[in-house]
């Protein structure tokens, strides 16, 4: 039984490390001959990815799973926010500055 | 909702239906929603002046090693890892398994701080600092308030030590709470990397 | 001095006011009441804070700051501006600053209810009784000082510009402490007097202290002492904190049996969840 769950924890690992390196492929394909770009599409990924790792660490990591329901829609909600507050602050600014 | 007494210190039958519990205090809970709340203030903060001003983020950014963040992460990762470990370990009574992820985890958060005090080194070298232009004052800004949360961390660590080191003490709540707010320390870093390092 | 010995751990049976009019009942209340010193340490908080918001913000108009960025002709505009609510703003801040001293008082008094050592209390009433002269009484003196002559040389009205100023939000060191103290305190306290998510909130609000450190170093932008992080998120908090301490400052009143054991519930509360202390044993 508690190697199904050490199990688990590796393989929930192994995503998350793989998310972390699909930052680089981004980051080979976004940027041209070392110059780097602006670019809304890898910001957003950027931060989308970064949401559902951090989904990811709440549910599986900090046992969220386990939880009664009010902590998991309180810990989804957490992150709806984050992703609204972070997302709006980039297209407002972007819009702002024209 | 929450269990009164101890939490999960029955290990699950396979064929029961999990029990729900919350993972350690409920307060720790209520702390790491308030604390992301305002690390996000201060990343909105970063990305709309980073909008205001893209040319000079984006050419201050080329300064910051993408491998640098990676290894970072992982490193914190892997330390979230151990930590999850060393809950069920303990919650399933095995405090030797349990003691050696909770020195692990403390291995892999030293191996963080060591990498980025080094990074931090090689920027000022450069010649970036904090009061340089505008992204490295948010890059050291949040590097550092990161880092003081990890140092505070390691006090955490050393709670967790020496709740499981004595039978007479071991508290699993205890242990689950210092671990919830480990992988709150794991998961503003996961944030920070992406805002710094990947945003464009 | 010899300390007063604490009361035994019998609680207190709470005499009874006589029914009749309010008045009779005030000045029995006032004269026999257990808590009256509690209670009128609390109201002179609540009273204090009131006027502390009202004085900063709309008659001096201090708060929230000006910039640190502006040239010296607009920094003696804003004293110009600024002069008359200034003078009359920090006169009354001079006269009821004394007013901390019950306030500080209060929250020693709940360290020394708590099961952790009195040093706590003592460490934090130090502390504090300094902390009300970078944290008030500096900016006020420099300020009056600014306005009292408009006529007076202009860079030395700009000096007196970034005294306050800076020593105002650059001095949150002790602060910072202060707020650490408590919270180790409430973590280590069997006699559950304050719920363990205020001492974690204490550690929220000593970090954004913390964070108000760079306004030496920045004349603009996000980390000057007008900054959204160094100001303006950082105020935010502080206004939520304060709101919290007064609120559970109260319940411990209510609460409070002058024993020196946990302190019991509310009538009608639900049991709180059992959160153990760092040292505990399962």
């Amino acid at each position: 039984m508690s190697t199904k769950f050490n199990k688990r924890l590796l393989v929930v690992w192994l995503i998350l490390t793989s998310m972390t390196l699909a930052y680089v492929w981004m980051d080979h394909t976004a940027d041209h001959n070392g110059t780097l770009r602006a670019s809304t599409v890898v910001t957003v990924s950027a931060i989308v990815i970064a949401l559902i790792k951090v989904r990811i660490i709440f549910r599986e990591f900090m046992e969220v799973r386990h939880a009664p329901a009010l902590l998991c829609r309180l810990t989804d909600a957490w992150v709806v926010l984050i992703g609204v507050c972070l997302l709006g602050s980039y297209f407002v600014g972007s819009a702002v500055a024209g | 909702m929450t269990n009164l007494a101890d939490t999960g210190s029955r290990p699950q039958q396979l064929d029961e239906k999990p029990r729900k519990f919350v993972p350690g205090q409920p307060d720790m809970w209520m702390f790491v929603l308030f604390e992301s709340l305002l690390f996000t203030g201060y990343f909105s903060v970063y990305l709309v002046s980073r909008t205001q001003n893209e040319s000079l983020y984006l050419q201050s950014q080329t300064d910051l090693d993408l491998r640098n963040g990676v290894f970072n992460t992982i490193a914190l990762l892997l330390s979230s890892w151990a930590i999850a470990r060393c809950v069920q370990a303990s919650r399933e009574g095995a405090y030797r398994s349990a003691l050696i992820n909770a020195f692990m985890t403390i291995s892999f958060g030293l191996v963080f701080l060591v990498s980025k005090v080094f990074e931090w080194v090689k920027q000022i070298h450069m010649g970036n600092t904090f009061t340089s232009n505008e992204f490295f004052q948010h890059y050291f800004f949040l590097t550092s308030i990161h880092c003081i949360h990890l140092l505070i961390g390691f006090i955490v660590l050393g709670i967790v030590v020496y709740q499981l080191w004595s039978p007479a003490r071991r508290s699993q709540q205890l242990v689950e709470t210092c671990a919830t707010y480990w992988h709150t320390v794991d998961f503003l870093w996961v944030l920070i990397f992406a805002l710094l390092y990947v945003v464009r | 001095m010899s300390l007063p010995k604490m009361k035994t751990t019998e609680p207190l049976t709470m005499p009874h006011p006589p029914t009749g009019s309010w008045v009779s009942r005030l000045v029995w209340n006032f004269r026999h009441h257990p808590k009256r010193e509690l209670w009128f340490a609390w109201w002179v908080m609540v009273i204090f804070y009131q006027l502390y918001g009202v004085l900063f913000f709309f008659v001096t108009r201090v708060q929230p700051p000006p910039s640190p960025a502006w040239d010296t002709p607009t920094v003696v505009r804003w004293f110009d501006d600024h002069g008359f609510g200034i003078l009359a703003g920090f006169g009354v801040v001079f006269l009821v600053a004394g007013m901390c001293a019950p306030m500080n008082a209060l929250l020693a008094y709940s360290m020394r209810r708590m099961s952790v050592s009195r040093l706590f209390a003592y460490s934090y009433l130090i502390i504090y009784s300094l902390a009300a002269v970078p944290g008030m009484l500096v900016m006020a003196i420099a300020m009056t000082v600014g306005a009292l002559r408009p006529e007076r040389d202009p860079e030395i009205i700009q000096w007196l510009y970034d005294f306050a100023f800076l020593s105002f939000s650059g001095t949150m060191g002790v602060f910072l402490i202060g707020s650490l103290v408590w919270m180790v305190a409430i973590l280590l306290d069997k006699n559950r007097v304050f719920p363990k998510w205020f001492g974690y909130l204490n550690l929220c609000n000593a970090l954004t202290e913390v964070v108000v450190a760079p306004a030496w170093m920045f004349q603009r932008g996000a980390f000057a002492w007008n900054g959204a992080i160094a100001w303006w998120i950082n105020m935010v908090v502080f206004v939520l904190y304060t709101g919290v301490f007064l609120t559970l400052l109260r319940r411990m009143i209510q609460r409070e049996d002058f024993g020196i054991g946990p302190l019991p519930n509310l009538p009608g509360k639900h049991v709180a969840v059992l959160s153990d202390s760092v040292g505990a044993a399962s």
